[in-house]
Order: C-alpha cells, then structure tokens, then sequence
C-alpha cells in the first residue's frame, strides 16, 4: 500500500501516461511501417501474402514490446531524473521530446553508418555521439516543457495520438497469437 | 588340466577387456551399413572449379584436394543449378532446377509446397541429420524444415561473432522469422536503418561491441590479421571453423545411428583476407590470366584490379586447402574418412573478367558456374574420374539412392556416374540466375545457361540493355567463351533454343 501510495504521489496521472503511451505507439509502428515499405517490393518478388503478414506479425509483435520498454524508459526517468521537477502538466510534452530525441538519435546512427565498412567509425563515435546526444534530449525535453504554446501543440498532438492504441493495440495481439501459432511445438 | 600362468592370466584379461572395447568402437565407427552410410557435405562457398589445380589451374592452389582426389572420385564438368548462394544451394539440397524450386531470389525461399522435398527429410530420423551454413541465406533454406534436423547450428558457430540466439526463440519458424527479424526488424548487418528502431539500435550496437572486441583479443592472441569479415558481420578463423566441424564429425561418429552432415563454410567467399602467411603466395608469378571483354552489365574494373583480386581469391583458396587437409587429415586418423561418404563441392563459383568481380549479376560463364565436385566414398582408395556433364541437382538423388530411399518424382537431378547412375554425354545442364524475376509466375527475366556436349548457350531473356540476346560458345575449341557463334552455328542455336524453351514452358509455374 505505502509502495503504491509512493509512486502514485510520483507518477503521473493514468490520462498523461496513456497519452505518452500512444505517441510512443505512433511513433514506433510508423517507423516500422514506413521501413517495411522499402523492403515490401523485395518480398513481393518471393514470398506469399501469408508470409508477408507473418512478417507483420513478427513486427508488431516487437513493436508492442519496445513501446513498452519505451514507456517503462520514460517513467523511469519521471521517477529519477526528473523526479525534482515534479510538474505532471509538463510530464507529457517532456517525455514526448525525449522519445523523439531517443529515436531521432538512433535513427541517425543508422543512416550516418550503414554499411559493413562502416563498422569501425560507428563504434568509434558510439559514446561522443550519445555524450551529446543524451543530454541535448533531456535539456530539449526540459525547454520545450517550459514553453507554453509548444508545450501546448505537443499536448494536443499526445491526445489525438491515442486513437492509434485502438488500431495498433489490437493488431498487436492478434500478432502475438499469429507469432505464437507459427512457432508452437 | 593347465594351470593358467599370472603372463597368460593378464594376457586374456587385457585381450578381454580389449574386446569390450572393440565392438563399441567397431559399433561407434560403423553404424553405418552398406544400405545407411554415413553422408557428409562439405561446401566451400563461392569455389570455382577454374581455380583448382585438380582442374588444371597454373597455380598450385589445392595440393591437399588434389591428394584428396587420388581416392576419390572427381567430377570433371559439374555446374551448379544458380550463380549465387541461395539458387545454387537451393538446386543442391532440392534436387530442382531453379525454375521448379523457384529460391531465385537474393534470401529468396523454396517454393513452400516442394521445400519437403531436401535430404534431411527424404532421409528421415534413422539417421541423425546436422546442418552448419556459416552463410545466413542457406541457414535460411534449411530453415523450412527445421522439424527434420537434428542438429541445426547457427551462422556464427565456431566463429568470432557474438550470437544473439534471437533466432533460436523462433527456432519452428527459423525461415521466415530469419528474414523478419535478421533482415528487417534487427539487423546488426550492412542496414541504414532497422525496422525495430530503438530495440534495433540496441541489438546492433551490442553485436558490434562484443564481436569488436573478440576481434581484438583475436588479433592480439594471432599477431597477425587474419580475420575474415564477410558482410554479414560474422568474423571468423578458418581454422575455428575447420576444428568445429572436425568437432562436430567426431561427436557424430561417436553417436549409435548413421549421419547426415551439411557444412556450409563461407571460406573462400569474399572478402579474400588470407592469412599473412600466404600474402606473398603467386605474387609475381608470371601468371597472366586470359583477358577478355568488358561485359555490358560489369562495372568496368580494370585488369589490374581484377588480377589483384585473383591473387587474393587464390591465396585464400590455399589457406583453405591447407584447413581442409588438416581436416582430412584427422578424419583418416580416426577412421571416420572410410565409414562415410565425404563430398565436397561448392553452391558457385567465382569470376574474374569481363570488368567483374564476384558472382550473382547476370554473368553466366563458366568460372562462376563450374564447381568441384570430389566424392569419398567408404573405403574408396584408387581414384576415378567423370568427364560427362553432371549438375548440382544430381546430389540429392544420389544421396537417396546410396542411403536406399526412394526418388521422389519432382527431382530433375540424376544419379551420379560411379555412384549408381550412367554418364550421359547428351544430357543439357542447366543454370539460371533470376533476381530480377519474381518468385511466382512466369520466368520471364532471367539469363539461364545451357550446357550440351561441347556447347553452351547463354540465353539472356528479358534485358533488352544486353545486344545479344543469345551467346553460343563451342568449350572444346574456346574455354575461355571468347567467341560468340550465335550468328554463325545457327543450326546449333535453333536446335538448343528449342531445348531450352522447351524446358522452360513445360516448368512447373
């Protein structure tokens, strides 16, 4: 009861944390969608639809958990990090920022290093790139939270995101059951 | 009646105890009867035949193979069914020309109603099967019947590469899920992006650090670079690899039921990074390859690089002589070389000319279609030599014809000569490579080659940016495909043609 009553008195509402939640979801099925389209013609020329939307499922099914562990991520740093600024209105935009930062970085990194002979470089700059990277994301995080009418636009973009639980959610579960036929003893 | 002396005493007991030993031993060692031998292949990746000094390259490259071949039997016009890994493979294990098993594409998959049809499932659990692709693509085909093999290692075994055993959580979906979550979601290979993009980032970043650092300390503990970096990300010695499957073979021989082994080595694929010790290996040798024009779908390397390259490719193919005779070696001193049928070959060759290097693309001539082929056979000791033309999908019908199965009817391939078929002098080989050709359908662009006694065609359907739609090359008078007969052997032309597609509009769509 005290455990509960110390994160309750921590954490942010239920609302805030679905709302993040669901522009977390966007943003992470989006990606995938959106890579998948540059991979799709190559699956086209081999594989049947059935293995097509199996791929889905694999993907999906991934999807769920990173957004997940995503969101685990960001109440973690709400509970840590930023536990000094305590503000629950802030809580939205803030985290918001940090998963763009998050995936902006990441997404970065793939596109600056892509290729075998790369591999060198991309380990060499690994821990520069995310000793600048990281902390520039929380302080953006703390700056945008702090201005009122972009603080306001990225509130308003978390609540119209949620309508992609109901679409996103549901396919990820069917995923999982699809995953977990294809892989049954 | 004699008392038994203390000398004789130990003398029967040692004899006694020695025969407990035997049959378990003779047992271990020959499990393995006339009707279920034991079946090992051993395929050396992008191994073209034309480098081999058992096929009458200039180069001493094979001194070991060569020493293999003087007992066994060689195979002296063996092409493979694809000029890259997945097709090539795909007509080995299937027995299918590449038109029927259609895993024409660069990852691409047998047809999944014909992917029953491969050995570990023809051959069924009397024996116990193993499968070993250090290259992901075959990994991937064997995936489809995963359920059938009894022992499935993955790509970075006895390598240098940190395995993430992601595959492993999907092991009864291992084909597709290789191609969802290897290929796309997390990749930790030549990618600019993951479709998984933060789990993606992690697993990429993780794979890279801890096979940086088994690199490292391998340099270190060798002194010299000599490790090989494909471009899957998977560095490796050759001599971990040779000792893993030596490993492998050995806990095989030791086990009470007959075996079946593919070992799908990725050396001497590129990139050509030989060891130090060979680097100086043919280096002003005098050896001067023929030279021969640009093609119109090569990318215009100059000779000097091409040559260079070559040197490289041919020093890697010592070094791998060298493992495999160390292999060979082993094999013969603990008697598991006589109790099997030991094959090695390769899924393609290799090209150096023409402004190109490598394999795949939509050049079809015979250093990237011509393979090894040299099989042991139990107990085999004088050597035997085919010179008819024979394909690579010959080598599951004889497989299941040595181990007493029945053919099933979809297989194009035949039993070898030596090993219970007839040569056949008249008999087309086929190869074709059609990535820019959907799996399902029509095989409406693909360049497929058509050997028939001397002859050999090069039909290039579909790709209006090549001039000639058909090459025509007599082999005896010109090896080196040199001059197209197309416009001048035009009987010949019509006659193969017709052949062809024949072939090609009977094949199963």
């Amino acid at each position: 009861m005290n455990l509960r009553r110390f994160f309750a008195a921590r954490l942010p509402g239920r609302q805030h944390v679905l709302a993040v939640y669901a522009v977390i979801v966007f943003l992470v099925y989006s990606w995938t969608l959106v890579t998948s389209f540059y991979k799709l013609p190559s699956w086209t020329f081999y594989l049947t639809i059935g293995q097509i939307l199996s791929i889905y499922a694999y993907a999906f099914s991934l999807d769920l958990l990173e957004s997940i562990l995503a969101l685990a991520g960001i109440l973690l740093l709400d509970l840590t990090l930023f536990l000094a600024l305590k503000n629950t209105e802030e809580f939205q935009s803030r985290s918001i920022v940090v998963v763009l930062s998050a995936l902006i970085s990441s997404a970065l990194r793939f596109i600056f290093f892509p290729d075998y002979e790369d591999v060198s470089l991309f380990l060499a700059g690994e821990l520069t790139w995310w000793a600048v990277a990281a902390p520039l994301g929380l302080l953006l995080s703390v700056a945008a939270s702090k201005i009122t009418p972009l603080r306001k636009i990225l509130d308003s973009i978390a609540e119209r995101a949620v309508v992609f639980l109901y679409l996103y959610l549901p396919l990820s579960l069917i995923s999982l059951v699809v995953v977990f036929i294809r892989n049954i003893d | 009646m004699k008392k038994i002396s203390r000398r004789d005493f130990l003398k029967i007991a040692g004899a006694s105890f020695a025969g407990l030993l035997a049959p378990e031993q003779l047992f271990s060692l020959g499990k393995a009867d006339a009707d279920r031998p034991n079946i090992v292949i051993l395929l050396l990746d992008a191994f073209s035949a034309k480098h081999l000094s058992l096929y009458g390259y200039p180069r001493q490259t094979t001194p070991h193979i060569d020493t293999f071949a003087g007992y066994s039997t060689v195979y002296h016009n063996h092409y493979s069914g694809g000029n890259f890994t997945t097709t090539g493979t795909a007509s080995l294990l299937t027995g299918m020309l590449p038109w029927k098993h259609r895993a024409i594409n660069y990852g691409g998959l047998v047809k999944p109603e014909l992917a029953g049809i491969n050995p570990y499932t023809l051959l069924g659990d009397e024996y116990f099967r193993l499968a070993f692709s250090q290259n992901p693509w075959p990994d991937r085909l064997m995936g489809q019947y995963y359920w059938d093999v009894d022992r499935f290692l993955p790509p970075s075994a006895y390598s240098l590469a940190e395995d993430t055993q992601l595959i492993e959580m999907f092991k009864k979906d291992r084909a597709l899920a290789s191609i969802a979550v290897e290929d796309f979601l997390l990749p930790a290979q030549d990618s600019a992006s993951a479709g998984s993009l933060l789990l993606g980032y992690i697993n990429k970043s993780r794979t890279l650090n801890e096979t940086s650092k088994k690199q490292t300390l391998a340099y270190i503990n060798n002194g010299v670079p000599e490790i090989m970096d494909p471009g899957y990300l998977i560095p490796y010695l050759n001599e971990n690899i040779y000792d893993g499957v030596l490993s492998e073979l050995k806990d095989l021989a030791s086990r009470k039921q007959p075996y079946f082994a593919y070992f799908h080595l990725y050396s001497p694929h590129y990139p050509y990074r030989p060891h130090n010790r060979y680097r100086s290996l043919f280096r002003d040798d005098g050896y001067a390859p023929v030279s021969k024009p640009d093609h119109p779908k090569a990318s215009g390397l100059t000779e000097q690089f091409l040559a260079g390259q070559r040197n490289l490719y041919d020093r890697q193919i010592v070094q791998v002589d060298d493992e495999f005779g160390k292999l060979i070696s082993e094999l013969d001193r603990d008697g598991i070389l006589q109790n099997c049928y030991l094959i090695l070959t390769s899924d393609h060759g290799e090209l150096f000319e023409r402004g190109f290097v490598g394999h795949g693309f939509q050049l079809m001539y015979e250093p990237v279609l011509q393979v090894p082929l040299i099989i042991h056979a139990p107990n085999q000791t004088k050597r035997r030599d085919v010179f008819s033309p024979t394909s690579n999908t010959d080598i599951l019908p004889t497989i299941l014809s040595i181990a007493g199965r029945e053919q099933p009817a979809e297989l194009d391939g035949r039993i070898l000569p030596e090993l219970g078929g007839t040569a056949d002098e008249d008999r087309p080989v086929f190869s074709m490579v059609a990535v820019d050709n959907p799996a399902f359908g029509e095989i409406k662009k693909a360049v497929v080659s058509m050997r028939k006694r001397n002859y050999k065609l090069i039909a290039y359907l579909g790709y209006d940016e090549i001039p000639d739609d058909f090459e025509l090359y007599d082999l005896d008078t010109d090896p080196h495909e040199l001059q197209n007969l197309a416009s001048k052997a035009t009987g010949v032309l019509s006659a193969m043609k017709e052949e062809l597609f024949a072939c090609l509009n009977n094949a199963d769509l």
